[in-house]
């Protein structure tokens, strides 16, 4: 009986402990509220974000040519909506992946020009545009070359295990901004001379290097979740090293890894932003010239704000679409 | 005439003194079928899986449809056995990113170089004979046991193998499922096909049956035509087994 | 055997190649600019200033011992990010594991907004916003004890520049998040039997979270702890955005003034090989700790 007292006691102060904890934090996010919506409405000065808008989408891209990255901004998002929307037409489905790695061609040439397109040089790209560039390209290159590496590193011989490992093992070791420093400044000394490539490029290399290694590592976790038994049943019906390789193996790596794969692609997309200190103006770098502006001088969390929520709203945007093919190419555990 | 499967002193040890296949010699003949018994850990396993090299051994020497395999495992020659034998696994091995088309698909145009609508409309045969043609474009996740077994069965036909080999079919399925399985086995010996058969199903073994081949430890005890095994098998060692799956 | 052999051969032999193409081309651009590979540059003065040096330092000092400064500038910042880090991480990730429903969604939004954006971004925020934003106005929370401006902490008797304290909290409060969610992964790695268990002995709550489900959790907390520390470290490099002399800032400024790339680039990587070996060592010493006092 006391014992039933006792804890119901104890029940009612914690209770009571806790009531009154819950009624102090909602005093607390309602003044933040009230304080946050005062201060972005009558203080805020949103004319840093309000007047630049095209700055921000495209840098400083000629006006009479900014149609181009806004049409192919226009592409990949609609792309986006039709996979997540999942045609029902067989053809339409198996010409997604496809239809994805074309825009990236698509998008250097409506950037770049040329035939019947001016031309417009790199140091042009700018803002969001480049920021969507630099992660899809980079992407697009390191996905094979991380799948190479994995297999590397799992390969048979030991001498190719080896490099990859290193290779792998180094590169998840150094920080980002070394790398990219690294394309920066180094990549010049090891071309001949007059060789030239263009900063956006060397970008592009640089977090390839970089960003293979991580997939690399993911995709190896994806092998290793694979059965074993896949392989047996693979080698049973007479498919040869490579086929099983490329029709058993990689698929399923992928699936396996696609979560992790997501994070390293919205990891990219917000380390993109490294390079407005590297001398690239994507949309970081558009904020940080703005600010140097004397008009907007000072204006540092108008810009930050807007600048967060953008980047917010992509990541987030990634992480629905890749956790939507999630769903759709989850390989159900098969009642084994 | 040759024999489709002939086994000469196969012996294959672990450990130094443990033996997983000891000295074992056979043979199946053409439109014949092997039941393999054995309590578990008996070198069932082993056996049939070295018949297509998913096993190598250390000794002895292997000559499957007049293709000669020794100790020295050579990839080339396994590769051209695996394209002429079928196997069957406990657990159907499907693979879980295809469809059920697919999976049959994928080793008659990548490894016999056959037409992709010719292969689909074969594939839509065997189906068919198994009794799923309606799960075609499903994914394995979404059949039954029996059915993904079925479709296992209906993958290593599409090869038109020469021998097929069964690792335990129906040890995985739920009861109720078993006999489906089982059927689509008994119709295939009525073929005339060729197998090896790893099992545990007496009525399996004693309707369909040429041959029941026990294993214990390794080592062949005895091997018998159905009739005597069941009824009247010679050793102490086979009477003691069939008691104990009796009791169960 | 002797194919894999060839293959083998094949691949070393285009490595070669590769590498004996890319180190002719760099000895020829180095030659034309007239910059041979050599250290000895590391001894002359380096004469610039630092905003922060741990151990005494001046311009006239060498290049050598400002880059020592750069990595103990470094180093400092790492392992204060680092506990501060775990404090706020393990204090999410339990109120976000087994708080009450306000209190977890507060740390949800924390989470979403610290992962979903970038870090540098972050720290420019809390350098530019929450520190240089002060102005020069006092901030005291605990009359005497504390002072916050855009000077930066004083925090009895100790001072801590801005760039320090915004680098700090910007780390900190970003890995935290990822901490959070490490420690969240390992509390619910423990059986639900567990809880029930000590509930049924008459802990509390608190008590028997910290004395029986916690230490159940840290095997698996540990590997996801420390490569969180790792990325930390990594991520300290950013500390050139907001003006920290951190290793990376001080090469920075040597290549500028000297421009020895690659030996800088080198002396970059090593540091860096330093001080992921230091933490995974530590962290391994941990490791071992936990495990031991588990056994007992």
């Amino acid at each position: 009986m006391i014992k039933f007292t006792r804890n119901i006691k104890r029940t009612l102060s914690i209770n009571l402990f806790n009531g009154l904890l819950t009624l102090a934090i909602l005093l607390i996010i309602g003044l933040g509220f009230i304080f946050t919506l005062n201060w972005l409405i009558f203080s805020a000065n949103w004319k840093v974000v309000t007047l630049n808008l095209p700055l921000y989408a495209f840098g400083s891209f000629p006006v009479d040519q900014r149609w181009r990255p806004a049409l192919w901004i226009i592409s990949l998002l609609s792309l986006s909506v039709i996979t997540l929307i999942g045609p029902n037409r067989k053809w339409l489905r198996k010409s997604l992946p496809l239809a994805w790695i074309a825009t990236l061609p698509l998008g250097i040439y409506l950037l770049s020009g040329g035939l019947g397109l001016p031309m417009v040089m790199s140091r042009h790209w700018g803002g969001l545009s480049l920021t969507i560039l630099l992660t899809e390209c980079s992407l697009l290159f390191a996905l094979p070359l991380g799948i190479f590496l994995a297999l590397g590193r799992q390969s048979e011989l030991p001498l190719v295990k080896t490099l990859s490992s290193i290779y792998i093992d180094s590169m998840r070791a150094v920080p980002l901004i070394a790398v990219l420093f690294f394309g920066q400044l180094l990549i010049p000394l090891f071309l001949p001379i007059g060789v030239e490539i263009d900063r956006v490029w060397r970008a592009i290399f640089a977090f390839t290097l970089f960003v293979s290694a991580y997939i690399a590592e993911d995709i190896r976790g994806g092998l290793q979740a694979i059965p074993n038994t896949q392989i047996e049943a693979a080698a049973t019906l007479g498919l040869n090293q490579f086929q099983i390789t490329h029709f058993i193996l990689i698929p399923q790596a992928l699936r396996i890894a696609l979560p992790a794969l997501t994070n390293q692609a919205i990891g990219l997309f917000q380390n993109t932003s490294l390079m407005a200190i590297l001398g690239l103006i994507e949309l970081l770098g558009i904020g940080r010239s703005l600010l140097a502006n004397p008009e907007f001088i000072g204006r540092y969390i108008e810009v930050y704000i807007w600048l967060a929520s953008v980047y917010w709203l992509f990541c987030t945007f990634m992480a629905v679409l890749a956790r939507h093919l999630e769903k759709r190419l989850a390989i159900q555990k098969t009642n084994i | 005439m040759e024999h489709i499967v002939s086994a000469k002193n196969l012996s294959k040890s672990y450990t130094k003194g443990l033996y997983a296949l000891d000295n074992i010699s056979l043979q199946v003949d053409e439109g014949k079928v092997l039941v393999v018994m054995g309590p578990s850990g008996s070198g069932k396993s082993t056996l049939i899986r070295t018949f297509n090299g998913l096993e190598a051994f250390d000794a002895g020497e292997l000559n499957i449809l007049g293709i000669r395999i020794d100790a020295s495992h050579d990839e080339r020659r396994i590769r051209q056995i695996r394209k002429r034998v079928g196997m069957v696994f406990q657990q159907f091995n499907l693979f879980p990113h295809l469809s059920i088309l697919e999976n049959i698909v994928l080793a008659p145009v990548q490894v016999q170089k056959r037409l992709q609508t010719e292969a689909e409309e074969h594939a839509m045969y065997l189906l068919a004979q198994m009794g799923i043609a309606t799960h075609a474009n499903k994914y394995p996740s979404q059949l039954s046991g029996g059915e993904q077994q079925r479709v296992a069965i209906a993958r290593a036909l599409a090869l038109k193998p020469e021998l097929l080999l069964f690792d335990e079919p129906t040890s995985a399925l739920d009861p109720e499922r078993v006999n489906e399985v089982l059927d689509v086995m008994r119709n295939l010996a009525k073929q005339g096909m060729t197998m090896i058969v790893v099992t545990h199903e007496v009525g399996f073994a004693k309707e369909v049956g040429d041959q029941v081949l026990f294993l214990d430890s390794g080592k062949v005890i005895e091997t018998s035509t159905p009739n005597v095994f069941f009824s009247n098998a010679r050793h102490e060692r086979s009477r003691k087994f069939l008691n104990q799956i009796e009791n169960k | 055997m002797s194919k894999k052999l060839t293959y083998q051969i094949v691949v070393l032999f285009l490595l070669a190649i590769l590498l004996s193409i890319l180190i002719n081309n760099l000895s020829i651009n180095l030659s034309r600019s007239g910059l041979q590979l050599s250290f000895s540059w590391l001894l002359r003065p380096a004469s610039f200033a630092l905003a922060e040096n741990p151990l005494p330092y001046s311009p006239s000092d060498t290049y050598a011992w400002a880059l020592f400064m750069g990595w103990l500038n470094s180093l400092k910042v790492i392992l204060s990010s680092l506990i501060l880090a775990t404090f706020i991480g393990v204090f999410i990730g339990i109120v976000r594991t087994v708080g009450n429903s306000v209190l977890g969604f507060l740390a949800a939004i924390y989470i979403t907004l610290i992962r979903q954006t970038p870090l540098l971004l972050q720290l420019m925020f809390w350098y530019f916003v929450a520190f240089l934003g002060l102005k020069d106005s006092i901030f005291m929370p605990i009359k005497g004890m504390i002072s916050i401006s855009n000077k930066g902490i004083e925090f009895l008797g100790l001072s801590l520049s801005s760039e320090f304290s915004a680098l700090l909290f910007g780390l900190s409060v970003f890995t935290g998040a990822y901490i959070a969610e490490v420690v969240r992964g390992g509390i619910l790695s423990v059986s639900r039997g567990q809880w029930e268990a000590f509930r049924s002995l008459g802990f509390s709550e608190i008590n028997g979270l910290f004395k029986i489900i916690i230490p159940q959790a840290l095997p698996a907390i540990i590997p996801g702890l420390t490569s969180q520390y790792l990325n930390l470290a990594k991520n300290s490099t950013l500390a050139i955005a907001v003006g920290y002399s951190d290793i990376y800032a001080i090469n920075d400024t040597v290549i500028n003034q000297t421009g020895r790339t690659i030996e800088s680039f080198i002396i970059l990587l090593s540091s860096f090989f330093l001080l992921n070996l230091l933490i995974s060592n530590l962290m391994e010493v941990i490791n071992k700790i936990t495990l031991n006092s588990k056994k007992i």
